[in-house]
Parts: structure tokens; C-alpha cells; sequence
């Protein structure tokens, strides 16, 4: 039996829900959070974190970059992940832009041809 | 109790970042802060106890997570007590903070209580994480306020110790939210990040320096922010700024009010904490005079002369 759990999209504002099934429950029991993707009813991509109580703890927007010749790799934490698909779509808006995606190649995090 | 003894010790804050306080929400807002901190506390050492026995903790970092939750009472010896989610959420500016704890720590709980941390977060990513953690909103406007709120460059030229890459820039904001001179030079005794440190300096007009030694030149005022931590022998920071400056504004995170903020700054390489006594007791050491305490935990803030 899954639970659904509801949330609001980051890029609209829509409502919109996920199923909270156990096997989720038990990644978020084990390593303290999961995450999961959905999509809002609009059609705009959502990384959920949940905890081990079922209760989202964030909700952030899935951008694809769009600067063909680097991407972002797994090996990019979700947190760094909203950010550096910002710079690589509009190109970096600050010096300490700049600095994070020097430091974020050197990370393996971005991977530019 | 506790709480209006929170207040009182830091009441200088309320003269120093009153905009800061009152955009996060008041004193209630810094409350709710750490009950989530201490959520987060729980979650991780929940994670962290199912990979290690809590008798015998097998990294330096396991260790130092567990003395952190006991003092925090989440711990109490080796049983773990219950810690419901907060009711309500924590202040929007400091999500990005919390997400990091959950990708840096959280998601490896169980690596950090088994391994060695630079098998955990290699030195690349410690220096990537690093770089989005200063550069955040909420870390970069915390900065900001400080500077602006103490005056700092209305002060006269400064000395930013330990700067990074980020304080000079961060030190620039607060100039012009004050529309004051920027003059100030920055010190970095890394040399990896002093490469960085002289791209800025040469675009934004200040002097890099890289090492004590080559600082050839004496300041109105020395900036120690959170190196105090970071530095091998803390008590020289103190010494050697006493050679080069007349003031010193000191703004660390301390073992008082340490969070899980400090298992954080660790994953990123700091070597330890340091109490605000310690701080004040190595600042009188040196030869400096508390001219003005802002606030004495989690993070302490004085000027010295």
C-alpha cells in the first residue's frame, strides 16, 4: 500500500502529489533522506526529498541544461545542482559563479566537450 | 530560561544585523533554526549508529558526531532519544544550508561512521562543496550584515585574514551597502586557493597576499572571520594580527551553540572548534582589549583593540 504525499511545484506553484511507497520509507530509514522525481500536473520536473516519516522536506525544479557541450554529472550533489544548472543555461552571473564551476569540473560534477 | 538567556548573551545582534534578523524572522526564527538543526542531528546519527556500534565509534569523525548529539541532548549516552520533524518549516533563506546537510552528510551517513572522511569527500569535491557553501545566499548575506552592521570599512584599511574567495567579495557588498571606500587587502596561507584569491584581487583592485610573511604593510583593522577553526595554531592568528593591525573584529562559530553546522565545516576540512572563553582568552593572550562583545554563541562576535 503506498501513501501519497502532496506538494507544491517549485517552477509554478501547482498542486501536485507523489506516492510515498514503503520501499521509499525504508531508503529514507536507512540513509536518513530519499529522493524521488515527479512531475506537477504542468508538466515541470520536481526532485523531492523525503524523510522516513513520509513528510517532504524540499522540493526543488529539474532543469535540463541547455549549454550543449557540458553537462552535469551524478556525481553532482542536488544541492549544486539547481545552481550550476542556472550558470550552464545563462552562464555564470557571479565571480563566485565562476569559482563553483572551476571547482565543480575539478569534482567531476560537470563534464564540458 | 534558556531562552531569554539565548537573547540576552546575544543581544548585540539586534544592533549589528537588525535587517538580517528581522529577514529570517526575529530571535524565533534563529530558535526554530537550531530545533531543525537538531532534526537533522537526529536523522544523521540515527543513519550513523545502524553502520557503527555507539561504544566504539571507528572515525575521529563518528566520534566527534556523537560528543556533538550528546551535548545537543539528542543523545543520551548511547540511546538516542525521539525527535519529531518541526511543525513548522525553517526560514526559506537557509534551505540551500539544509540541503547541503543532507547531500554532504546525511545521504553518507553511513561512509562517514566507517571511513575515513577523505575517502568519504575527496579533497576536489571537499573544495567544490566548499565553494557552494561560502558562496550560498544565506552564508554570503550572514557576512555581509556583519560588516556592514560593525562598519567595518568605514574602520579604515583592512586585512582580510583567511579571506577565501568569498569574504573579499562579500567584503565588497558591504561597502556598497554602506557606500563607503572598499580598501582592504586579503590573506590566504592556502596556495591553491591564493591562485584564486589574485584572479579577484587583480579585477576588483586589492592586495593578495599569500602567507603572514609577505604581508608588508600595517591596517585599521584586522578581519578574522571563522578561521579560527580552520587554523592549525589559532593562538598565532591572534598574535600575528596584533603586529599588522590596531582593531579586530572576530566573528566564529563556537563549541557553545556548536550544530550540526560544525560536523559540516569538518567534512569540509576545519580542524576544530574553539570555544567564545578560548577565543577571548587567546585574544588577551596576544594583547588585545574586548572593546565590544556582539554576541557570544552560536556564532561569537567582538571587536578588539
Amino acid at each position: 500500500m503506498s501513501l501519497a504525499a502532496r506538494f507544491r511545484c517549485p517552477a509554478c506553484g501547482a498542486d501536485a502529489s507523489v506516492a510515498v511507497t514503503p520501499e521509499l520509507l525504508r531508503q529514507a530509514a536507512e540513509r536518513g533522506a530519499a529522493r524521488v522525481a515527479a512531475r506537477c500536473p504542468r508538466g515541470h520536473a520536481v526532485l523531492l526529498t523525503i524523510d522516513q516519516y513520509g513528510y517532504i522536506r524540499s522540493t526543488l525544479p529539474v532543469q535540463e541544461a541547455a549549454q550543449p557541450d557540458c553537462e552535469i554529472t551524478d556525481k553532482a550533489p542536488p544541492a549544486a545542482r539547481q545552481r550550476l544548472q542556472a550558470i550552464l543555461s545563462k552562464g555564470p552571473a557571479t565571480d563566485a559563479d565562476v569559482l563553483l564551476l572551476e571547482k565543480a569540473k575539478a569534482a567531476g560534477w560537470v563534464i564540458c566537450l | 530560561m534558556e531562552r531569554i538567556k539565548y537573547v540576552l548573551d546575544n543581544w548585540g545582534l539586534r544592533k549589528i544585523v537588525p535587517h538580517l534578523l528581522r529577514s529570517v524572522g526575529g530571535f524565533s526564527a534563529l530558535r526554530l533554526f537550531s530545533i531543525w538543526e537538531d532534526y537533522y542531528l537526529h536523522v544523521l546519527i540515527t543513519s550513523m549508529l545502524q553502520c557503527m556500534e555507539c561504544e566504539r565509534p571507528p572515525t575521529s569523525f563518528a566520534k566527534m558526531a556523537l560528543e556533538l548529539a550528546r551535548r545537543r541532548r539528542v543523545l543520551d549516552g548511547c540511546r538516542l532519544k525521539a525527535v519529531q520533524p518541526p511543525k513548522r518549516p525553517y526560514p526559506q533563506l537557509l534551505e540551500s544550508y539544509f540541503h547541503m546537510l543532507e547531500d554532504v552528510l546525511i545521504s553518507r551517513a553511513c561512509d562517514l561512521a566507517a571511513k575515513p572522511l577523505e575517502d568519504v569527500i575527496p579533497d576536489e569535491e571537499a573544495a567544490a562543496l566548499y565553494q557552494l557553501f561560502v558562496s550560498s545566499d544565506w552564508y554570503s548575506a550572514v557576512r555581509t550584515a556583519i560588516h556592514a552592521g560593525v562598519g567595518t570599512p568605514i574602520r579604515g584599511r583592512a586585512l582580510l585574514i583567511g579571506a577565501g574567495t568569498q569574504e573579499p567579495l562579500d567584503y565588497v557588498k558591504a561597502c556598497q551597502v554602506l557606500n563607503a571606500r572598499c580598501d582592504f587587502a586579503a590573506l590566504e596561507v592556502d596556495e591553491k586557493i591564493y591562485r584564486d584569491l589574485e584572479r579577484l584581487a587583480a579585477k576588483y583592485g586589492f592586495t593578495a597576499y599569500l602567507g603572514w610573511d609577505s604581508v608588508r604593510e600595517t591596517f585599521d583593522v584586522a578581519v578574522a572571520t571563522n578561521v579560527l577553526n580552520w587554523a592549525t595554531d589559532p593562538s598565532d592568528v591572534f598574535a600575528k594580527a596584533r603586529r599588522v593591525a590596531k582593531e579586530l573584529l572576530v566573528t566564529q562559530g563556537v563549541v557553545e551553540g556548536m550544530s550540526i553546522l560544525f560536523l559540516l565545516t569538518v567534512a569540509l576540512r576545519a580542524q576544530r572548534p574553539v570555544s567564545w572563553r578560548e577565543v577571548e582568552g587567546l585574544a588577551k593572550q596576544a594583547g588585545w582589549r574586548l572593546e565590544e562583545r556582539y554576541a557570544k554563541y552560536p556564532v561569537y562576535i567582538a571587536l578588539f583593540r
